[in-house]
């Protein structure tokens, strides 16, 4: 492929992709069809194949692994022009698509204007967030750090992705991360004392929790510390930078960037100069099935609606109960799983990653009492202790059990 | 035959009585789980199939439900490695 520099990325934007370095000379003349399905498991084929469907005038699909034989061409939209669609990270089943106008995935760019940037990529390439971070550093003249994924990928150090990204977020001096509150938990731990001052510290896609806020804001006292709130068919609705977890329930009554927010059924619900036109009422409210409960001036998030699950006959929420997991003394990570069970339906069982050093019966005993008040179907059984908790491609935990 | 398996359920079903402040009475082949003959209720025998699927690597109930109401009958269900 050769041609002009699309307008979206500065000329000074360059990619480190595991041991390669890409400007646009180098992506402009990587083999890329103009439109059509690719892989995306490299930030670099990405960016090249991007550019070229849309200086072709071409549906793009971005194919998250292997493009599976459902995938067809029917799927890039062939003759509409430039658009790019990307699959959701649904761990089963076929992926769901969703067709982005290109022009809307750069309208929603915000926080470009840091020069001398140097982002890392903890997305995966083909994902909404990890193009988002692509075009933001591309559009910045930035540098982004990337690791090559999937089958792409060569040896990784112990400690998988993230201990790579870890390395690599050193040797490269980064500035900006950005990443789910589960990258995050794995990325404090990889790093442990080493030296990494960033200017900026960005959440997303999972909720994120209080005593992760805090060890992020005392581990980075310089940087810019912020969670992102989005919804799939609403998109990127608000950030949170007051280091807080949740977010201002005064927001009920004056929502910041032209939204109105409002609680039906415990359901955060939203209304948004942004929402997709075909996924609100006439009111133009959108309900984003995502729980939420006040504690004060605050709401805090409380699990999906339809992540409740029955366990004798109690709905309740792994990532409730997970959250209060989360707080204990000596918890670097946890995962709180439904399983499904003979006898209940289904259980909530709890992989715990202690800090180095914790003392693994003091920890039982703590757990316990952290859950004692809760109905005796949302206590987690079965406490499992392991050095990670693995993550989906999306970097998020996989929130069903998988037996 | 099944004794290691009965040795694995009655560690694990003391475990689940002692985290509950209960102690569990001298567990035999008849003991029967949830009709007051031990202190443990469903959510427990939930419980105690999902470690004993994690420490045999075996799940019984995979294929649907199979009925057990003895400490022998669970036993049975499992195949002991030889």
């Amino acid at each position: 492929m050769t041609g002009r520099r699309p307008d979206w990325m500065h000329p000074a934007f360059r990619l480190i992709e595991g041991e390669e370095s890409f400007g646009w000379k180098e992506l402009a003349a990587l083999p890329v069809p103009a439109g059509g399905i690719i892989q995306a498991d490299r930030p670099s084929r990405v960016l090249a194949a991007v550019a070229a469907a849309e200086a072709a005038g071409q549906g793009l699909l971005l194919a998250r692994g292997v493009p599976d034989a459902n995938a067809r061409d029917a799927d890039c939209q062939p003759g509409q022009g430039f658009s790019v669609t990307l699959e959701s990270s649904g761990t089963t089943g076929t992926p769901k698509r969703l067709r982005h106008d290109f022009a809307r995935l750069r309208g929603r760019l915000r926080g470009v204007a840091d020069e001398g940037a140097r982002w890392l990529l903890t997305y995966d390439p083909g994902a909404f967030a990890g193009l988002q971070v692509m075009l933001t550093a591309a559009a910045a003249g930035a540098l982004l750090v990337a690791v090559p994924r999937g089958s792409a990928a060569g040896e990784r150090p112990a400690g998988g992705l993230v201990a790579e990204l870890a390395q690599m977020a050193r040797r490269h001096a980064v500035t900006h991360v950005s990443g789910t509150p589960s990258f995050w938990r794995a990325f404090l731990m990889a790093l442990g004392e080493a030296e990494l001052p960033l200017d900026a510290v960005t959440l997303g896609g999972e909720a994120a929790d209080q005593p992760l806020l805090d060890r992020l804001a005392e581990r980075f006292p310089r940087a810019r510390l912020r969670h992102i709130y989005a919804s799939t068919e609403a998109g990127a609705l608000f950030a949170v930078a007051d280091g807080r977890a949740g977010f201002p329930a005064a927001w009920l009554d004056d929502a910041p960037d032209g939204l109105a927010l409002r609680i039906a059924d415990g359901v955060l619900e939203v209304r948004s100069p942004r929402a997709a036109a075909d996924a609100v009422d006439r009111q133009g409210w959108l309900s984003t099935g995502d729980l939420v409960e006040r504690q004060g001036d605050r709401l805090l998030f409380a699990g999906r609606l339809d992540g409740l699950v029955n366990v004798g006959g109690v709905k309740v929420s792994p990532e409730a109960v997970e959250r209060r997991l989360l707080a204990v003394d000596g918890v670097a990570d946890a995962a709180v799983v439904a399983v499904p069970s003979p006898i209940t339906g289904h259980l909530l069982t709890a992989t715990i990653v202690p800090i180095p050093g914790a003392d693994e019966a003091a920890l039982r005993t703590a757990l316990r009492a952290v859950s004692a008040d809760l109905p005796p179907a949302a206590r987690p059984r079965a406490l499992t202790f392991a050095e990670h908790i693995p993550l989906s491609a999306a970097g998020k935990k996989s929130r069903k059990g998988a037996s | 035959m099944t004794d290691s398996i009965f040795a694995l359920i009655a560690e694990e079903l003391g475990r689940i009585a002692a985290d509950k402040g209960e102690v569990l009475p001298p567990l035999t082949a008849g003991s029967r789980f949830l009709d007051g003959d031990l202190p443990i209720d469903s959510l427990d025998l939930a419980t105690l199939l999902v470690v004993l699927e994690q420490r045999t690597g075996q799940d019984p109930f995979r294929e649907g439900f199979r009925q057990f109401a003895t400490v022998g009958e669970l036993a049975a269900l499992y195949t002991v490695p030889a």
